[in-house]
């Protein structure tokens, strides 16, 4: 009976580990630009993993840090920054030896910074309040049996290509004297990451001042999880490109929302800038579609291993918040040019201005959710 | 006889080692042996971003198409101070022996040996079947780019014979005094299509230059990405009626496919021959030019 109840409690993350592996064996080597897609399929794995155990989820963090004070996923996430500046910083060292002749490193999301993109951001966190996660996070958590977050990425679907539709209008309107800021174009390599880490290390300091407290059963200390990331954010800059979420689930929407022929013809200046690039789908399985089915697979057999995985369908009165939430992450992430993870995350390890506006509007968004939540 | 047999494949092979340095091109097997000789200076010339930071033959420099070789503002090739700067950084000396390789089979290397023709560099050499059979072979990458020890070479004036205009191009297909190859698809060539698909570069004519012959540019290689011998090269050619006895202007959509096919018919097989970079994106958008449009299609602005 015992014996029954393990192999049941073995099956799934047995099959999540099979279809990875099955998946490994059969995808091309490479991608049209010569990425390795089975390492970005694997590097998607070890980022779900590592979500799903240290709870990386950025409204959660922030949640614990408004209600409580608990400031352990704070730390978290400065963690990640931290060790991910300073990965980026020993590429740059060797692709850009010479950050000052005005050339911007390769792929490297350094976006571009304007009004539109705050708002953007703005309008993410406000989602992630809304929908309980971002999109990063809702991603782990269907990995987890919450299949809630169907409802909210199908809301960022359709937010994405809200996106598109207002796009050329706030292009002409504003994005298109939009700025891009490498901070080692302006202060080098080591002094763009002495700021980097002097403004991360004195945000620790700062929020080392709330209660210390133990992880939770079975989740890995949120600093443990942070380093983790910067660690796997450096390996994929070096192997695959920067750490994102949402370029594929940008360009399903670009090519479904293009083909039925909602979208307009040309969108002004889209491509040519750095970040979460949401290109027509070319081939079925692109670097970024393999890298967030890795994380979802990771996430199950991390979840099932656990005990973490705790099916659980939406109760239908959260179906509009879900939505709505959804769509409203998705339009954020679509003018920002992506979410915590491909602006915030790789922006501010890159040395990139655009990094920390995101990160700054992003938590604003999600403080005036938490202010104006429902009580 | 049979004894004498390892004796001649020895010669053969010293034979062939000693040529790889003569001809234009040079294979990826003489390029390890070789790649610490500082008399040569080894250039990466990559369309996709991040390709040569992620992984370069050791001690290569990097060039961009986008914006080393050809000028950003206006649409012409990179300026003489330009390029020489580029190249003085990338440790090319006078006597230097430069050797060019890329992604995307070569195009983009292509027109870097095109253009430093057009500057006058005398010893340039593409490495034959580019990035992909490197890699292909297993061959050692570097991902720290080393700088090189700047170099002291100084270019011509750029030469304007070694490039049409298209003022060459409407002579030439009006009165003959140059064979004219196109190296786009048939698709393209016969104004079944105007532009491949999802390329934004494209023209409000469909159709080819009255008179250009059409031998797409990948008839030229072998599977793998290698060159066709020159004897099988000259009867590919010859077989299009491009033999060598008159001067030959290619062009393709852009000007970079082009530049494969001028290497092959300049450099391998040694004819007179001019790169039209301005290609179809310059000649299907000109007003006034004999346009000859085999399928008729006409262009709705769809």
């Amino acid at each position: 009976m015992r014996l029954t109840d393990r192999a049941r409690g073995l099956a799934l993350p047995v099959a999540a580990c099979g279809a990875l592996m099955l998946l490994w064996l059969m995808l091309p080597a490479r991608d049209a630009v010569g990425r390795p897609l089975p390492l970005s399929l694997a590097l998607g794995a070890a980022f779900g993993v590592v979500l799903q155990r240290s709870r990386f989820c950025f409204w959660c963090i922030a949640r614990d840090w408004f209600d409580r004070g608990d400031a352990r996923g704070m730390l978290g996430i400065v963690a990640a920054l931290a060790v991910g500046a300073v990965g980026y910083a020993a590429i740059f060292g060797a692709w850009v030896p010479d950050p000052l002749a005005g050339r911007l490193p390769p792929d490297a999301h350094v976006g571009p910074v304007s009004v539109t993109m705050a708002v953007g951001a703005l309008v993410f966190g406000l989602g992630m309040a809304v929908s309980g996660s971002c999109i990063s996070a809702h991603l782990y958590r269907l990995g987890e049996g919450a299949f809630g977050s169907l409802v909210a990425l199908a809301g960022v679907l359709a937010g994405f290509v809200a996106g598109f539709l207002s796009w050329n209008t706030l292009y002409l309107w504003d994005i298109h004297r939009s700025v891009v800021i490498w901070l080692p174009a302006h202060l080098g390599h080591a002094g763009s990451l002495a700021l980097t880490l002097g403004v991360l290390g004195a945000a620790a300091l700062w929020l080392r001042r709330g209660p210390a407290a133990d992880a939770a059963p079975g989740r890995w200390p949120a600093v443990t999880g942070g380093v983790l990331v910067g660690f796997i954010a450096t390996l994929a800059y070096l192997r695959v490109g920067p750490l994102g979420v949402t370029a594929e689930l940008g360009s399903i929407a670009r090519t479904g929302a293009g083909a039925a022929g909602w979208l307009p013809v040309t969108l002004h200046g889209l491509d040519g800038f750095a970040g979460c690039a949401t290109l027509i789908k070319q081939t079925v399985l692109s670097r970024n579609g393999v890298f967030v089915i890795g994380l979802v697979l990771g996430s199950l057999a991390s979840a099932t291993l656990a005990g973490h995985f705790r099916p659980a369908w939406p109760r239908p009165a959260d179906l509009p918040r879900l939505f709505t939430g959804g769509l409203m992450l998705g339009w954020g992430a679509m003018v920002a040019l992506g979410c915590t993870v491909g602006v915030l995350m790789s922006g501010v390890m890159a040395g990139a201005l655009s990094g920390w506006v995101f990160l700054i509007c992003c938590h604003a968004g999600a403080w005036l959710g938490w202010r104006l939540r429902p009580t | 006889m049979i004894k004498s047999l390892p004796f001649i494949s020895a010669l053969a092979f010293i034979a062939g080692a000693a040529s790889a340095t003569e001809g234009p091109l040079v294979t990826t097997e003489w390029l390890e042996a070789n790649l610490d000789d500082p008399s040569i200076a080894l250039i990466e010339v990559s369309v996709n971003p991040g390709v040569f930071e992620r992984g370069h033959i050791p001690g290569a420099t990097n060039l961009a198409w986008h914006s080393d070789l050809v000028d950003p503002v206006r649409r012409d090739i990179a300026s003489r101070a330009q390029l020489e700067g580029l190249l003085r950084a990338a440790g090319v000396n006078e006597d230097s022996t430069v050797v060019l390789y890329g992604d995307t089979n070569n195009w983009f290397a292509a027109w870097g040996a095109w253009v430093l023709d057009v500057y006058g560099v005398e010893d340039v050499k593409l490495l034959d079947g580019g990035r992909a059979l490197w890699e292909a072979e297993g061959r050692p990458l570097a991902s720290s780019p080393v700088p090189a020890t700047p170099g002291d070479i100084t270019l011509a004036e750029a030469d304007p014979t070694l490039r049409a205009r298209i003022g060459d191009v409407v002579a030439a297909s009006d009165g003959g005094g140059a064979v004219l190859v196109d190296i786009r698809s048939n698709d393209e060539y016969a104004g079944r299509i105007i532009a491949p698909e999802g390329l934004k570069e494209t023209a409000i004519r469909a159709g080819h230059v009255p008179g250009a012959v059409n031998v797409p540019w990948a008839q030229a290689v072998q599977e793998d990405g290698r060159f066709k011998s020159p004897e099988e090269l000259r009867a590919l050619y010859a077989e299009a009626g491009v033999d060598g006895s008159k001067p030959i202007i290619t062009y393709c959509r852009i000007g970079e496919r082009s530049s494969h096919t001028w290497f092959a018919l300049s450099r391998i097989l040694g004819y007179e021959v001019r790169n039209y970079d301005g290609s179809w994106t310059e000649y299907g958008n000109a007003v006034g030019v004999p346009v000859a449009n085999p399928a008729g299609t006409v262009w709705t602005g769809l």
